[in-house]
């Protein structure tokens, strides 16, 4: 790292960025709108005209710096008061989360190659025919969207202008360039994807992750070492410079922890031709994330059964430093899935993930990969109860809880039928189609399906299990005297609660529990199917928990598996938190024993690994070959944590002296420290069951 | 026949290359001081007690053919990753017939073993077991007969006499020195264990486990090192003044196949 490099890590570190910041006041904004009842598109419009006259007031250039933008407004408008967008719920309309466009990649290479003035006379030529042909949501959108982009121009003129004023003569030169037009250099082409990045989320977009970077800036790094301007050291560092700026804001993007904010990367994988992707600028993101060792961007790396084991050693050599990434994903499994679902091939190799793991498409793809989630303990619960006194046997069981599964999926194709996505004209105007099409992103794009995550898959499954051999093998208790135990956390029958903790359960490379796995897995796999919302997009079923893990294990008592009330599910796909497993090995084995493709929504194994592991020089290779294990059996996403609890213990009594411990939560890397305890506990012990 | 183990490990980085599970052989000849392993000493099955009252049974009996079947199951990822089976104990080769068996079993599906033993039996156990490794990792303790008796109980001769015919087998081997604060870690001792591995030999100096006394409350019994050494868990490494040999041969020896 260089020392101007350490300069402004050492500044975001110790959040000196804090002191520029102000407040704005955008309540007499959003009244406005109220009072004069403005149009959605245009309040998107203001809303970004307004922020961005406010951030350009104030531009910021740090020491040393050569990509350019720092926010200093703490608020984005608010484009909906509460009241107007519950009383669009009351009547009957569904939103994603907060209702705008979110968990997404924008078509960011094309629009920096392109620059913003070719979409502008783009944009211009449509309007016209729109005019013409009458057209008058096309008129309203692409009036927006010229709007929004001046905005953004118009915004990056003031930083120009500062710049030169200020004397930062190569500043201002790159701004001039960039993005208003097509970036020659691999700086102006990060510089170009900074403004665009951060445009977005001044629009109201959150979770907006950066795609493949090392694929759509590969031509610019690859024309500056041809051209001799630039040589791999000098990329690394405008790359590392680029990477710190990411963590500069990010605390102004929070999602439900901070940390939670969506800047992910994808690296390697295939070409949209289907060749190999890993390159030299791959390699360069790994080897500034792990000079950094920041929380982002979030670095996912995309494998398959062909990838070097070199490309698994880079990763894990990431995993040792601590940072909870690389997300490996596998694209032997992805691909095909996405296949099935209905995108197109090249689309398909073309996949990143949106934000924490759900698989998307860059700029093409408006779809909602995370609008609900099914509890699968919660669907067991209900099954029990409706079934406790008739079942004869445990295909019974099973049997109910799957049509319980079933009754729930129907529910929510019933209420995601139609969703409406409020608009967002600035990311439109960056993202494949809109333009051609007349219509605002929000309206639909290429691909329009709708994720649905599965929670506490495997506290289910082990419920089965336990039921199977407690009620119907041993006999120990009857399907009613075990449901009544639940709701008393076993009292009086510490019998039945060791009996059910000794139960088979997954992660132990286990028959009897992974067989029922590969059962439940394949039914939720296929819950879906025929199933479409009014976009004409299909429901993609999901290992992924998000965090819906937390709330949905208070919604039920203790569990058959042994689990007790108030105690957590696991995040994601991963062995229940009671479970005392063999090790990783076996773990991995359970967890890809199921056929992962039809439930490729997203959502990783979690595997926790005790820092010692890299103690020995060689457990780089060893933790290396447990990923390539994951890939070759057939996973299709992973995340590990190398960490210590004692650690951790230490920084939930010392936060000061841990402010830069970073752990995995449930899809991205967060700073411990920054956690809720709630989080904070079950990291805690998820890495209880991590063997020394 | 039955042999009995107070543990299967899986995922074991630090017994030998590539992903690998370990069998811990329970019971052993020897009572080193430091041992962190204490329930393996015991040939007896134990019960150990946490601080919360929780109890685990310790020591598990098994036959040659349960265990090689439990241990292929990771095949694949052995396989995979140029891994395999090691033995540890306890002392393994104090169940040498067992460990055999099984070894062989494991050999025949196509499974590198390893071994970690103290080298504190009798010749022809020794003899029969090693000559079925891919690998072995010879603790040496001291390198001093009377302290080794004092901290260890044990015979150094027997472990010497072992160690020269290992030295001689052309089965891959690498000494190992578990590293005790006070007792045989001084810069002397460094060169005494240096002399006493021979020329050529790689020897891993391991640095001392802190955690060492956490089980011995567990099997209510007192950690016998008094005072109990402090030092910071450090990386497993080489010292500079190592023989030019000692460095990481022993993966390459591992690669070039099983041994004959």
């Amino acid at each position: 790292m260089t020392p101007r490099i350490k300069r402004l890590l050492d500044y975001t570190f110790d959040r000196r960025q804090d002191a520029l910041r102000r407040d704005a006041d955008w309540a007499p904004l959003l009244a406005r709108f109220v009072a004069e009842g403005t149009p959605d598109g245009a309040r998107a419009r203001i809303g970004l005209q307004e922020m961005l006259r406010a951030e350009g007031e104030n531009p910021v250039f740090l020491n040393g710096e050569r990509i350019a933008l720092t926010r200093t407004v703490r608020q984005i408008p608010e484009l909906h008061t509460k009241e107007e967008m519950d009383a669009r719920r009351a009547a009957g309309t569904a939103f994603g989360e907060k209702g705008v466009v979110f968990n997404l990649t924008a078509d960011f290479g094309p629009a920096i190659r392109d620059g913003l003035d070719a979409r502008l006379a783009q944009m211009r030529d449509r309007l016209a025919r729109a005019r013409a042909e009458g057209d008058a949501e096309g008129v309203e959108f692409l009036e927006n969207a010229i709007l929004s982009v001046e905005a953004v121009l118009g915004f990056v003129e003031c930083y120009r202008a500062a710049a030169e004023a200020r004397g930062l003569d190569d500043i201002a030169e790159t701004l001039g360039r960039v993005p208003r037009f097509g970036a020659r250099t691999f700086r102006e082409a990060l510089q170009s994807l900074r403004v665009l990045h951060y445009a977005m989320w001044c629009e109201g977009e959150y979770h907006c992750g950066l795609g493949r970077i090392d694929q759509y800036l590969l031509p610019y790094y690859e024309a500056d070492l041809a051209a001799g301007r630039l040589d791999r050291d000098g990329a690394l560092e405008l790359l590392e410079e680029f990477f710190v700026a990411c963590n500069r804001d990010s605390d102004l993007y929070v999602g439900v922890q901070q940390g939670d904010n969506g800047q992910s990367v994808m690296l390697g994988g295939l070409t949209r031709d289907g060749a190999p992707a890993f390159n030299d600028l791959s390699r360069l993101c790994l080897e500034a994330c792990g000079e950094l060792k920041l929380v982002d961007p979030k670095i996912n790396l995309r494998v398959d059964r062909n990838t070097p084991v070199e490309i698994y050693r880079l990763g894990t050599q990431l995993t040792a430093k601590g940072l909870g990434f690389p997300q490996y994903a596998n694209d032997d499994v992805v691909i095909p899935a996405l296949e099935r679902w209905g995108y197109a091939p090249e689309d398909a190799r073309d996949y990143t993930v949106a934000a924490c793991w759900e698989f998307v498409i860059p700029g093409c793809g408006l779809d909602i990969d995370n609008i609900d989630a099914v509890s699968f303990p919660g669907a067991l619960d209900a099954a029990l109860r409706a079934v406790a006194r008739s079942a004869a046997s445990y295909e019974e069981v099973e049997a109910a809880f799957l049509a319980e599964i079933q009754r729930r999926a129907d529910a929510l194709v019933e209420k995601y039928r139609h969703v409406e996505i409020l608009p967002g004209p600035f990311v439109s105007a960056i993202s494949a189609g809109c333009i051609e099409r007349a219509r605002d992103l929000s309206r639909g794009a290429k691909y329009n399906n709708f994720g649905i995550h599965g929670t506490g898959i495997s506290v289910a499954v082990d419920s089965l299990a336990s039921v199977r051999e407690l009620v119907f093998e041993k006999k120990m208790v009857t399907l009613p005297e075990l449901v009544s135990l639940l709701d008393t956390d076993f009292a009086d029958r510490p019998d039945v609660l060791a009996a059910a903790k000794a139960a088979p359960k997954m992660g132990n490379a286990d028959p009897r529990a992974d067989e029922i796995a590969k059962r439940v897995v394949a039914f939720w796999g296929h819950a879906f199917d025929g199933r479409r919302n009014d976009r004409g997009g299909v429901f993609r079923p999901g290992t992924g928990t998000a965090m819906y893990y937390v709330w949905h294990a208070r919604e039920i008592p203790a569990s058959p598996d042994g689990r007790l009330s108030g105690h957590p599910f696991p995040a994601n796909w991963a062995p229940s938190l009671d479970v005392p497993v063999k090790g990783p090995v076996s773990v991995v084995r359970s967890f890809t024993e199921p056929d992962l493709g039809p439930v490729c929504n997203g959502g990783p194994l979690t595997i926790e690994i005790h820092d010692s592991a890299f103690v020995m020089p060689d457990g780089v290779d060893k933790v290396a070959e447990l990923v390539r294990f994951f890939v070759l059996r057939g996973g299709h996403q992973l995340q590990i944590n190398a960490i210590d609890r004692a650690t951790l213990l230490d920084a939930q009594a010392h936060p000061e002296n841990h402010r830069h411990l970073i752990v995995r939560v449930w899809g991205w890397s967060g700073y411990f420290v920054e956690l809720d305890k709630e989080f904070q506990d079950q990291i805690i012990r998820r890495v209880e069951l991590a063997a020394p | 026949m039955t042999g009995r183990l107070f543990e299967i490990r899986e995922f074991a980085l630090q017994d030998g290359p590539g992903v690998r599970t370990t069998a811990f052989l329970k019971g052993c000849p020897l009572r080193c001081a430091w041992c962190h392993n204490p329930e393996g000493q015991s040939f007896e099955k134990d019960t150990m007690r946490g601080g919360g009252g929780e109890e685990r049974p310790c020591g598990e009996d098994w036959t040659a053919d349960a265990l090689a079947a439990e241990l292929l199951r990771n095949a694949d990822i052995f396989a995979q990753s140029g891994g395999g089976v090691t033995f540890s104990g306890g002392e393994p080769l104090a169940q040498a017939a067992f460990v055999a068996e099984v070894a062989d079993k494991l050999r025949a599906a196509g499974v590198t073993c390893a071994l970690e033993t103290s080298g504190h039996v009798p010749e022809a156990d020794y003899r029969a077991v090693v000559s079925r490794m891919d690998f072995v990792y010879q603790d040496l303790k001291h390198h001093d007969a009377e302290a080794f008796r004092r901290w260890c109980g044990g015979d150094l001769a027997l472990v010497l006499r072992n160690l020269a015919w290992l030295r001689g087998s052309g089965v891959p081997f690498a000494v190992r020195v578990p590293c005790v604060p006070g007792v045989n870690d001084a810069s002397a001792d460094r060169e005494a264990f240096l002399r006493l591995a021979g020329p050529g030999t790689a020897v891993e100096f391991l640095p001392y486990n802190p955690a060492a006394p956490a089980k011995y409350p567990m099997l209510g019994r007192a950690f016998p090192l008094c005072p109990t050494p402090g030092t910071p868990r450090r990386s497993a490494t080489t010292p500079a003044n190592a023989s030019p040999a000692a460095g990481t041969p022993r993966k390459r020896a591992f690669r070039d196949g099983p041994a004959k």
